[in-house]
């Protein structure tokens, strides 16, 4: 009994109070209804940890002045030098309770769980129960008879409930809740549940798992019993701080004799419920997206330039400001007299309250500047203390001097989403020079950015860098030259340096983002599965899961092949510029991904680019003539295909023969394919590509589209075989690896491949192995010891020993090139109802917990992200972004035997897959269980 | 910081002067050139891939690059005719990315790339071979000149003093436009691989990572010669007729024969002290010839003069450090043999470059201790305030090795102020070893993600707003 603040204090309640607790007064239900068919709009952001979350999407709107104030409305389009509408992202925070109560009910068999909330939202109790000899941690679906009025199934595993308003709450407690009655001599061992808020799509857990309330005494030692030591995992800030648990300590009471005589009659001789009541800290997020829009003109009586912000936040709004002098972005005050309502704060800024507007839709705020004031940085402050600024960095407003010099000169200045524009150079060299002349300036480029930036830089040292995402971008440059270096030595060929020398020359640089690697930290989510065309309405659902998916921690998805195809999954297309498919329209295309990066998430296309199925026979009656906009004759078709008679070179890669493959060699094929994909990065809005097939054609070419197309993230399919020896799969796989890292280099290091090797050999550790089942079946019938029955544990396979290379690092992608590996453990392909390879049933977890915790970008199925394993997901990604793991962390594998692999991640995070035994070890670090499963658990170094 | 480094090494650049405050703690970085940058046939190789190595260094911040120029490529036809064509374009090309040379001079061939002695010099050691290194039983080293011939006119007529002296001027002005701001330090080769050392394992099985003790090389002619004149001068002309008769052969450890054993070796005998003094007293003599040569003709150019160690911590354990006396330092459980070796380099004010910092002693035999010898070496320059520039040895694959290194700069260790990884090539830039690297560099530019993020965590709440930017 002592140590009762590390042990789950439920125990003990359990023992030590009594059930007639005098505060809990018994509520009466009432109805709750609420229209909740309007949802909040313009919920954004993320759930993750910073502060507010960097929104990537910055839209630059075109100049359409919107603003429909008190501007004098003369000549508005030519006065008007720059326009920005900046879109602000901040969470509000709702601090409550949940409250869980075990009561008796009207006699000593019938109890009563109560789960309350008492904060305001559409909560939902998604729940399940154990019964007597369940093994695992999967739940069940309680007896119709325990389920609540209004409850739904979910699935077979689960119920949900909505929490209903309750009535007196006259002490500002529980505003919603649920009563689950139940006798307590069902076979119930455990009710188990996480809170969701349906607004939100938020999950609230137990340190990170589901809340579990034992109704015998608990076996395992599971610390997510309601009263551990700690608070949601769910908000950090409040770690540690113990629960208001109420512990009675009077002893023995009346009520208890009740319960023992109730179980003298049964078999459960511990089965002794005790009431107890306790309040668990809840913080609700709620991403709030506002916008900001900061309009220039130049004032028609003088040079100056008028500097207009208008802004849809609530409440009190505070510029702080400063000017910038000679094209630098040094603060500046400006001299006596200050405009009106402007104060000097600290001397370093100056402080302006915005004008709330007259219709109090927001706030709006004019500036006066001279005409050689050339910038005009400013951050904004709530009247929370809230400061917004942008992705990290100052908003700064270029004021440029004239009209002709506008605004791209400042968009160069900072690394952005702009498009590529015509190189500069007079060289007028072979086609071959135009490749290289590219690279060289874009390198040039950052390298002038890192100049400007570091002229921005004062004499504070901490603060010396530019926002995250030019690290990454630079990170990313950076690897991609090196890939660049690897494979030409590797190919070792001996040129001249003339040429070299000339591409050093400096040109005058033009600044974008070229690797489609993301910023580091992406999380992804294929956003479909094999059967997400039969709706119809695909894109419509996932658009309402967008706000979910961003909260749980989401930075890309991963949407379905969009064009209209002959296969009704989309794999097969014909008319790449009909984007009208069984997925939706073109326009509901459009919306799903303005709604997902209205929460901050960026989208991918699944482009097909390797194979088209044709529209017309020929004269042979073969299909193998295009229609639609890119009406291509056999010419666009490789050769070496004999059903389709292409007209083309052999084909660069391998054949897929269900379809006339495309020959990407053809100059014509190659420019309207980047016109296609230019289309759809700019007319629907994807962000990025995950590339169909690529094993079909030369990674060259991906390069080269991937060049044209700029991508934000783009990842390849590189599928093909490991390695097998009769039927077992090799211990070594490093050639199945190089052929990918090779594709990945093929493309110049300019996009991802997803990590096959790491999920095949994910596979291996740890499934039945059917050459054994089928050996050990025939020696149980040759020694005549059985007929049919073959034990499993004999059989299942423990070979966790293979997720160590013979270096001791990872043997799949990630092992080698981390940054361009996409991990993942199921698709479309490999599982759904295709199931081609699917990933071993009931190890699912093992492979979330291996790959949301190691480098390399994760990517989490649909199937799997839409299952009762969410929440266990769900605690792995927020960990993930808790710590910081990127696609580039270090991995120490620490263990790699028979029945275990663990590996310390960054040396902030710990983790073991496998029924061995292992935690890290006690030194200077001190572990804490963030995460928790059937044969996984993960730490995070406290 | 990455940034900052960018910029430091930008010295061409007007606009350093604004950073120049940064400069002063930062360690200066160097990756080497690959070995046959420039070719046999004096053409430089990959020049594409060297373009793409060098842009992307320069974007993680390292200050510049190595050099290896080859005697055998520059003055290879004939004595006095130089060519360095293909070396002056490389230097332009690394100044116009804005990174610095750290040029080796490379009086020495190398097997693995293939780089022979400047052919005329070959064709006299084929007459002459007395001008290369002997072992007991007459086996020639024939990758560098002796030491004993350093003075003597082999080379037609002339001293390889004297060659290297018109080597040195010529480099000096005919890269005169670079030197000191593009070109900031100069290596000089002092003997095998360019270490000042004996080449005693050159025929060990494992030359790199020799098992055994390796052996003396004074047998050819005129290093007999002066043995036998310090034996009569010192009294003791039976001494002076050839090395110790009682060592093993290069691949057998000390404990065979007589002279290194631990206990009542003749390693510690007067004849043992005789020998091993003279032996190491003629390495010394030709590091001071060779060093003061090139300081009184570079010192002007206001350039870094450099010469480089060997880390022979081969049985470095014993107390005979039989590895080392072969080698020629006299470093034993009672001689400090790099006192003099340093106070050579300090005298020349020259600094030290030594390889093997990111050896750790686990992943070594038993008697061998990479990071003592290391300590021993950098104690001893911290004495004489002598400036090391470390290497590593192999293009490491394990992070334990990078963190090695990484302790080998940090700030207790303030005599290492420079570091040059070697080197440029295919496993350099093999996606497996590259992400270490480029982790390396942000951590000794004191730039890893934790200090990043804390930085932008506390700049976001208090320092934003107040315009960090102010000044």
């Amino acid at each position: 009994m002592s140590g009762v603040a590390l042990e789950p204090v439920l125990h003990h309640t359990l023992r030590q109070s009594s059930p007639n607790i005098p505060r809990i007064k018994h509520r009466k239900s009432v109805p709750f209804s609420v229209n909740f068919s309007s949802r909040s709009v313009k919920i954004g952001g993320s759930l993750s940890l910073s502060f507010f979350k960097p929104n990537k999407s910055l839209s630059v709107t075109t100049c359409s002045a919107t603003s429909t104030s008190t501007l004098p409305k003369t000549s508005e389009s030519t006065d008007v030098i720059y326009s920005e509408t900046f879109q602000l992202t901040r969470v509000e925070k709702a601090e409550g309770q949940i409250c869980v109560r075990l009561n008796q009910g009207k006699d000593v068999d019938h109890w009563q769980l109560t789960v309350g909330c008492s904060l305001p939202g559409k909560w939902v109790l998604h729940w399940g129960v154990h019964y007597v000899g369940d093994t695992g941690s999967e739940w069940d679906q309680p007896p119709s008879e325990m389920r609540p009025p209004g409850s739904i199934a979910v699935k077979d595993y689960a119920i949900e409930t909505p929490l209903r308003k309750s009535s007196g709450s006259e002490d500002g407690e529980c505003l919603h809740e649920v009563n689950i009655d139940f006798n307590c001599n069902s076979k119930i061992t455990a009710i188990n549940f996480v809170l969701k808020d349906e607004e939100t799509g938020s999950w609230y857990q137990h340190k990170g798992r589901d809340f579990v309330v034992p109704l015998v005494e608990y076996p395992r030692d599971h610390d997510n019993v309601v009263g551990a030591k700690r608070g949601f995992d769910f908000w950090p800030g409040t770690f540690g701080k113990l629960s208001k648990v109420l512990l009675k300590d009077e002893g023995p009471q009346p009520n208890a004799e009740g319960s023992v005589a109730a179980s003298a009659g049964s078999t459960h001789a511990n089965r002794l419920l005790e009431g107890f009541y306790e309040e668990l800290p809840l913080v609700k997020k709620v991403p709030l997206c506002n916008t900001l829009t900061v309009t220039v003109r130049k004032s028609p009586e003088s040079a100056k330039k008028l500097v207009y912000l208008e802004t849809d936040l609530p409440g009190d709004v505070v510029v702080h400001w400063g000017v910038c002098r000679d094209g630098n972005k040094k603060w500046e005050l400006l001299a006596a007299p200050l405009p009106p309502d402007t104060e000097i704060f600290k001397n370093k800024a100056l402080r302006t309250r915005l004008q709330i507007k007259k219709d109090g839709s927001g706030a709006e705020g004019f500036f006066t500047l001279e005409k050689e004031i050339t910038g005009f940085p400013f951050v904004l402050k709530l009247n929370d203390g809230t400061w917004l600024n942008n992705k990290g960095d100052d908003y700064f407003i270029p004021l440029p001097a004239t009209q002709e010099e506008n605004l791209s000169q400042e968009k160069e200045a900072s690394i952005s989403t702009g498009s590529p524009s015509g190189s500069v150079t007079t060289d007028e060299k072979p086609s071959i020079e135009d490749q290289e002349v590219a690279p060289t300036t874009y390198t040039d480029g950052i390298i002038k950015e890192i100049r400007n930036i570091v002229t921005d830089i004062s004499s504070e040292k901490k603060w010396k860098t530019k926002s995250k995402e030019t690290q990454e971008s630079i990170l990313h440059e950076i690897e991609r030259l090196a890939a660049e270096a690897y494979s030409i030595f590797r190919s070792s060929s001996t040129t001249f340096l003339e040429e070299a020398v000339q591409e050093a020359e400096e040109v005058e640089p033009t600044i974008t983002i070229r690797s489609a690697t993301g910023s580091g930290y992406e999380i992804l989510c294929q956003g479909f599965n094999w059967e997400s065309h039969k709706s119809g309405r695909w894109y419509l659902e996932l658009q309402e899961k967008a706000a979910e998916l961003s909260s749980l921690g989401f930075t890309v998805i991963w949407l379905p092949p969009p064009t209209e195809s002959v296969s009704p999954e989309g794999y097969m297309p014909k008319d790449l510029y009909n984007l009208n498919s069984r997925y939706g329209t073109i326009d509901e295309l459009k919306a799903v991904v303005k709604t997902f990066h209205q929460v901050g998430i960026k989208v991918l296309g699944d482009v097909v680019l390797n194979h088209r199925c044709a529209h017309y026979k020929n004269q042979n009656g073969i299909w193998n003539v295009f229609g639609g906009r890119l009406n291509w004759d056999d010419r666009a078709i490789v050769a070496d295909d004999p059903h389709f008679q292409g007209r083309g070179n052999k084909s660069s890669g391998d054949n897929f023969h269900a379809a006339p493959n495309i020959d990407h060699s053809q100059d014509f094929v190659r420019k309207d394919l980047k016109e296609w994909l230019g289309w759809l990065r700019k007319d629907i809005g994807y962000d990025g590509w995950r590339l169909d097939f690529v094993r079909g054609f030369w990674g060259g070419y991906v390069k080269d589209y991937i060049d044209a197309t700029q991508p934000y993230f783009a990842v390849g399919e590189y599928w093909d075989s490991l390695s097998y020896t009769y039927g077992e799969m090799e211990y070594n796989q490093d050639a199945h690896r190089q052929r990918i890292i090779d594709w990945i280099n093929a493309a110049g290091g300019s996009a991802g491949a997803f990590d096959v090797t790491t999920k095949g050999i994910l596979h291996a550790v740890s499934v039945y192995s059917f050459i054994r089942v089928f050996l050990q079946y025939f020696w149980n019938v040759v020694s005549g010891w059985t007929t049919n029955v073959i034990a499993p544990q004999v059989l299942e396979r423990c070979e966790y020993w293979r997720l160590s290379d013979p270096k001791g690092k990872p043997p799949g992608v990630i092992g080698w090139w981390p940054s361009r590996a996409i991990t993942f453990i199921e698709n479309h392909d490999t599982g759904s109802t295709q199931g081609h390879w699917r990933f071993p049933g009931g190890k699912e977890m093992q492979g979330y917990a291996y790959i949301l915790t190691h480098p390399g970008t994760p990517s989490v199925f649909y199937d799997h992200l839409f299952s009762h394993y969410q929440p266990e997901i769900s605690a792995l990604i927020s960990l993930r972004n808790k710590k910081k793991i990127s696609c580039r962390s270090i991995v120490k594998i620490v263990k790699a035997e028979r029945d275990v692999y663990a590996a310390v991640i960054d040396g902030k995070v710990a983790m073991k897959i496998g029924p061995g035994y292992y935690e890290p070890p006690s030194g200077a670090q001190h572990w804490s269980v963030a995460v928790e499963g059937r044969d996984y658990k993960v730490w995070e170094a406290l | 910081m990455l940034i900052i480094c960018c910029i430091n090494s930008g010295k061409v650049c007007n606009d350093t002067a604004l950073i120049s405050n940064f400069q002063a703690d930062d360690t200066r970085l160097f990756v080497g050139l690959p070995l046959d940058v420039v070719s046999e046939d004096n053409e430089v190789v990959n020049e594409k891939a060297i373009i793409s190595g060098l842009k992307a260094l320069r974007l993680l911040g390292v200050e510049g690059v190595e050099l290896p120029i080859w005697w055998g490529i520059v003055e290879k036809e004939a004595v006095g005719k130089y060519n360095w064509s293909s070396y002056l374009s490389i230097v332009e090309l690394v100044q116009k990315m804005g990174l610095q040379v750290q040029v080796s001079l490379c009086f020495h061939a190398s097997q693995q790339p293939k780089i022979p002695l400047p052919d005329w010099v070959s064709l006299i050691g084929e007459s002459d071979p007395n001008i290369f290194f002997a072992d007991r039983i007459g086996q020639r080293y024939k990758d560098c000149l002796s030491l004993s011939v350093d003075d003597l006119p082999v080379l037609e007529g002339k001293s390889p003093m004297e060659v290297y002296k018109g080597f040195f001027e010529s480099f000096k002005s005919s890269f005169a436009s670079f030197m000191g701001s593009t070109i900031t330090d100069v290596v000089i080769g002092l003997g095998p691989d360019g270490e000042l050392r004996y080449p005693s394992c050159h025929l060990a099985a494992n030359p790199e990572d020799p098992i055994g003790v390796g052996e003396f090389q004074c047998y050819d002619k005129y290093m007999l010669e002066q043995l036998k004149q310090y034996g009569e001068s010192n009294g003791n002309p039976l001494w002076g007729l050839g090395g110790p008769h009682d060592v093993p052969t290069y691949d057998q450890p000390p404990s065979v024969d007589t002279f290194f054993k631990d206990q009542g070796g003749s390693w510690e005998t007067p004849y043992g002290v005789f020998f091993l003094s003279w032996y190491s007293s003629q390495l010394i003599s030709h590091g001071d010839r060779i060093l003061s040569l090139a300081a009184s003709v570079l010192r002007d150019s206001s350039v870094n003069i450099a010469g480089k160690l060997p880390l022979v911590h081969t049985w470095f354990k014993t107390r005979s450090h039989p590895s080392e006396l072969t080698a020629g330092f006299y470093n034993t459980a009672t001689s400090d043999g790099y006192d003099e070796v340093v106070k050579m380099f300090a005298k020349n004010a020259c600094r030290i470059v030594l390889p093997g910092m990111d050896l750790l002693d686990d992943y070594q035999r038993d008697r061998a201790s990479p990071q003592r010898l290391i300590a021993q070496i950098k104690e001893t320059c911290g004495k004489h305030r002598v400036h090391v520039s470390g290497q590593n040895t192999l293009v490491s694959e394990t992070s334990d090795g990078f963190e090695e290194m990484r302790k080998n700069l940090s700030k207790e260790n303030e005599v290492v102020d420079s570091f040059t990884y070697q080197r440029m090539g295919t496993n350099f830039f093999a996606p497996e070893h590259f992400r270490f690297f480029i982790a390396f560099v942000q951590k000794i530019n004191q730039l890893d993600a934790n200090a990043y993020d804390k930085a932008e965590d506390m700049g976001r709440v208090e320092a934003m707003h107040l315009g960090m930017k102010m000044g």
